[in-house]
């Protein structure tokens, strides 16, 4: 009994404990930190979606993306007009045939540990990249063949193909310091005597040579980088001296944290009452900026009544772009064809549908499914994990619905889309999915739409498997004259639009909520580099709150 | 010795529920949509990255010789590599486990010290306002999920009051103590830094708060209910009877049968918690195993999957069995009861 007493006398000092501690506020303010970071470090503090990967040969998607242009130096560096300028390399040039090409190196940069950037360390990251498969390997597999140093400042690559797009794409070719990668290898491995190639050591940190290098890298939460003081780039004169990537999109503990100074940039998922209520805080404004990132409504051409392209093309006039541009954040526009606007090589002339139910109602009269329509319902699978494509779903079946036609709205998880969407029998009728172009050109992302390469994966539904526009899309990006490839590119755009294969709704606007009071972010002022992550790049950030 | 006989017995039983639990949980992770291969080398991998990945994940053999790999391997504490962190899944349980492990057991005294504590009120004035206010408040907490409760004081006590901290285990700049158990307050407390020991304590009460308002919403209603049930039973009467101060036979008679029925409920609610603290986790950016698992089922990454779920199924049968032992020890009838065949 006397343990009973004891046992109650604890609980009630622990739920008085509790009670005073969360309703009463603190006559003291929270402990001080042990090492309190001098006033004067300049913070910058974006929220990402998770998780993310700085092993420049695995990650590939958004947050790994922001991170690794901030970790690692590439040979060149993308610009906003959407070409390249030197970087590491200070100059280059290509072999009549298209075939090889050799870059010549800065002298004299280093790496984070302090040893130089050389020809091999290039050779070696590229190596390292197509033997693992992974992130963005598959921006060079087929392409690039072999790549040496033929002495220490010169690297040399030999492609397979010509490749228009080859310059470009080296923006993804991060490179790593090869001797720190290699006397951190995990042995044994899966890469035979590379062992695990540095993956386990890069998994948190880095061995590169950018503006910033990794402080602190708790898996799950942030990750914190540091000032590079010796990166041979310029920095930005109040340029944060430290970057945090906070692993959070929840929209409250975003909003709280902007609220309080804890946050400069939100992620891009916010939906858009949370960037309303965002917008509506003092010091707070939304940047928003075409990316290369079109929302596409994929139709299986292989599949009745999908197959039938009169049935595609009513489908096309049915729908109502203008209403469902309007659910979008205010500015975004409607897709004008088969690639985003901003995209090198566009075609401004290409047709456009636009609502015309008349028009519709003829393509469907001319349709052998015309007189069967309750005999063949269409299936729209929507991402469950992105909620507001919803609405686009719905909007859509209403407007189908007025020419007759059924259409059944499915939700679907990323992973099962996946699945489903690599096999010609269980791919639906439509998929909504947003894909973005690798490279500001249009026909990096006609490739990886388009091209029957792509039909087995989840950026291609419409499995058009044509023979004529697969040899199209090839021509053009071994085209490696600029004019001549981009000619192409347009006539691309009008072959696929006569097909019918999408609906183009609109090209995504990227929308970020940021600290205007405080932080001079080159993307809301519309200098945007039209690359996954680039908008983060820090050097050019300037902060100087909270 | 019936009651060790009948804790041995609990124990035996608790291997083979677990033996259970994971064919079940393999076999459901093995159904699941998406290929993991693909999911762990990224969507656009060449196929013959994806192949590859498929054949060291095994994913080529029947379920069953699946099964045999991923069990023999479980067994010697592997539990294979994180799809998600790209790491050993027994690493990212040791990091991440003992984050909900501490978050859970505060949430769990907050329960039951505040449960008990409520219902006793609840019982000792029952019909009267006071316990009219405490049983709305307590049908408040039990219909209300916890994450709600997680952004309603995330957004008054961090966002409009400024008061609390709103993510994470520690404040930026405060060096986190060496890790001995991974729960930051006892690890704190064991190197005598009591910076540490008081912010960490600081970021564990609104998620914690909010994690255990459900149960201790259902810990004072079983209490109240219980002790009700006890104040109308003849031997409360005759002690009444013979003149026995009521706060005696309160604490006396009263609370120790009535604390039965809470205990046996608190040890499941407990549980529970743990396995459903993922949103508040998420809310707090709290990184713990229950946000871990979450993103594994998300994300298909099996062997993390596999390796929360067993995890979480350790600790409910290890928390039950404690609670029959706590329970025993509060009732004489259960620790003394002749075992079945004895």
């Amino acid at each position: 009994m006397k343990t009973l007493r004891v046992l109650s006398a604890m609980m009630v000092l622990v739920l008085v404990t509790g009670l005073v501690a969360s309703c009463a506020r603190p006559t003291e303010a929270p402990p001080e930190p042990t090492e309190a970071p001098p006033p004067e470090k300049r913070v910058l503090r974006i929220s990402f979606s998770w998780p993310t990967y700085i092993d420049p040969a695995v990650g590939s998607d958004f947050s790994s993306s922001s991170s690794l242009c901030n970790l690692y130096d590439t040979l060149v560096f993308p610009t906003t007009e959407g070409g390249v300028d030197p970087h590491v390399a200070d100059s280059w040039e290509t072999s009549a045939d298209g075939l090889t090409w050799t870059f010549h190196l800065r002298e004299g940069i280093k790496f984070h540990n302090g040893s130089e950037l050389t020809a091999s360390d290039i050779a070696f990251s590229m190596n390292r990249m197509l033997e693992i498969g992974e992130g963005y390997a598959y921006v060079f597999l087929g392409t690039v063949e072999s790549a040496t140093a033929p002495d220490d400042y010169t690297v040399q690559f030999k492609l397979a193909k010509p490749s228009g797009i080859f310059l470009i794409s080296l923006v993804r070719l991060y490179i790593a310091d090869e001797e720190e990668v290699m006397d951190n290898i995990v042995t044994p491995g899966p890469y035979g005597d590379n062992g695990d190639y540095g993956k386990e050591y890069l998994l948190t940190h880095d061995a590169g040579s950018g503006p910033y290098t990794v402080k602190e890298f708790p898996l799950e939460e942030y990750l914190l980088m540091e000032k590079y003081d010796d990166w041979f780039g310029e920095f930005h004169p109040n340029a944060p001296d430290e970057v945090k990537f906070i692993g959070t999109t929840e929209p409250a503990t975003v909003r709280t944290l902007m609220s309080r100074g804890e946050l400069e940039i939100t992620d891009q998922w916010q939906p858009i009452e949370a960037l309303e209520a965002l917008d509506e805080m003092e010091g707070v404004d939304v940047a928003a900026f075409l990316t290369l990132t079109e929302f596409y409504y994929m139709m299986h051409t292989q599949k009745p009544p999908t197959d039938d392209i009169h049935f595609r093309r009513a489908m096309a006039y049915a729908f109502d772009y203008e209403a469902a541009v309007a659910l979008e954040w205010p500015g975004t526009q409607q897709s004008r064809g088969p690639v985003p606007i901003i995209t090198a090589g566009h075609n401004p002339d290409v047709f456009v549908f636009q609502r015309d139910l008349d028009k519709a109602r003829e393509e469907l009269a001319l349709s052998p499914y015309a007189d069967a329509l309750d005999d063949y319902p269409v299936e729209v699978h929507w991402i469950t994990d992105v909620p507001a494509e919803e609405k686009w779903a719905l909007l859509f079946q209403a407007n189908m619905a007025d020419i007759g036609i059924n259409v059944e709205v499915v939700s679907t998880p990323w992973t099962a889309v996946v699945e489903e969407t690599g096999d010609i029998e269980t791919s639906p009728h439509i998929v909504t999915i947003y894909v973005s172009a690798d490279f500001p050109e249009a026909g990096s992302l006609l490739k990886v739409r388009y091209h029957s390469d792509a039909a087995p994966t989840w950026s291609q539904n419409e499995w058009l498997l044509d023979d004529e526009l697969d040899q199209m899309i090839e021509d053009s990006l071994t085209t490696v004259d600029e004019e001549e490839r981009y000619a192409k590119y347009r006539d691309l755009q009008d072959y696929i639009m006569d097909l019918c294969p999408s609906l183009f709704l609109y090209d995504q606007v990227q929308k970020q909520a940021y600290r205007s009071d405080y932080v001079d972010f080159p993307a809301a002022r519309g200098e945007v580099i039209p690359l996954m992550g680039l908008v983060f790049f820090a050097p050019k950030i300037g902060v100087t709150g909270p | 010795m019936g009651f060790i006989t009948f804790l041995v017995r609990r124990i035996l039983h608790s291997i083979f529920v677990l033996l259970g639990l994971s064919i079940v949980i393999f076999i459901i992770s093995r159904i699941m949509p998406g290929n993991p291969a693909r999911m762990a080398v990224g969507p656009r991998a060449p196929q013959y990255v994806i192949d590859e990945m498929s054949r060291l994940m095994h994913l080529h053999e029947p379920l069953h010789v699946q099964y045999y790999y991923w069990l023999r391997d479980a067994l010697h504490g592997d539990f294979g590599t994180s799809l998600v962190t790209r790491r050993a899944v027994a690493d990212d349980m040791k990091e991440f486990f003992p984050a909900t492990l501490e978050l859970t057991l505060f949430a769990g005294v907050i329960m039951a010290g505040g449960g008990i504590f409520i219902g006793i009120l609840s019982a000792q004035h029952k019909d009267k306002w006071i316990d009219n206010v405490l049983r709305l408040v307590s049908y408040l907490g039990v219909v209300t999920p916890s994450f709600i409760f997680a952004i309603f004081f995330l957004l008054l006590f961090g966002m409009a009051l400024e008061w609390m901290p709103t993510m994470s285990r520690l404040s930026p700049g405060v060096s986190p103590p060496r890790t001995i158990t991974g729960l930051i307050t006892v690890d704190s407390l064991l190197a005598g830094n009591l910076t540490a020991f008081l912010d960490a304590l600081w970021h564990l009460i609104l998620p914690g708060i909010a994690l255990a308002m459900g149960g201790l919403a259902q810990e004072s209603r079983i209490t109240r209910s219980s002790m009700s049930d006890n104040l109308t039973k003849d031997y409360i009467a005759s002690a009444r009877s013979l003149g026995i101060p009521e706060r005696v036979i309160m604490r006396r008679f009263l609370l120790k049968p009535s604390l039965i029925p809470t205990v046996s409920i608190l040890g499941l609610d407990f549980a529970g918690t743990m396995a459903n603290a993922f949103l508040v986790e998420f809310i707090f950016n709290w990184p713990g195993s229950s946000s871990y698992g979450y993103s594994a089922m998300l994300r298909k990454d099996l062997n993390a999957i596999a390796g929360v779920v067993l995890t979480m199924g350790v600790v409910f049968i290890v928390v039950n069995v404690l609670v029959d032992i706590v329970v025993g020890l509060l009732d004489p009838r259960i620790r003394l009861a002749p075992q079945r065949g004895e």
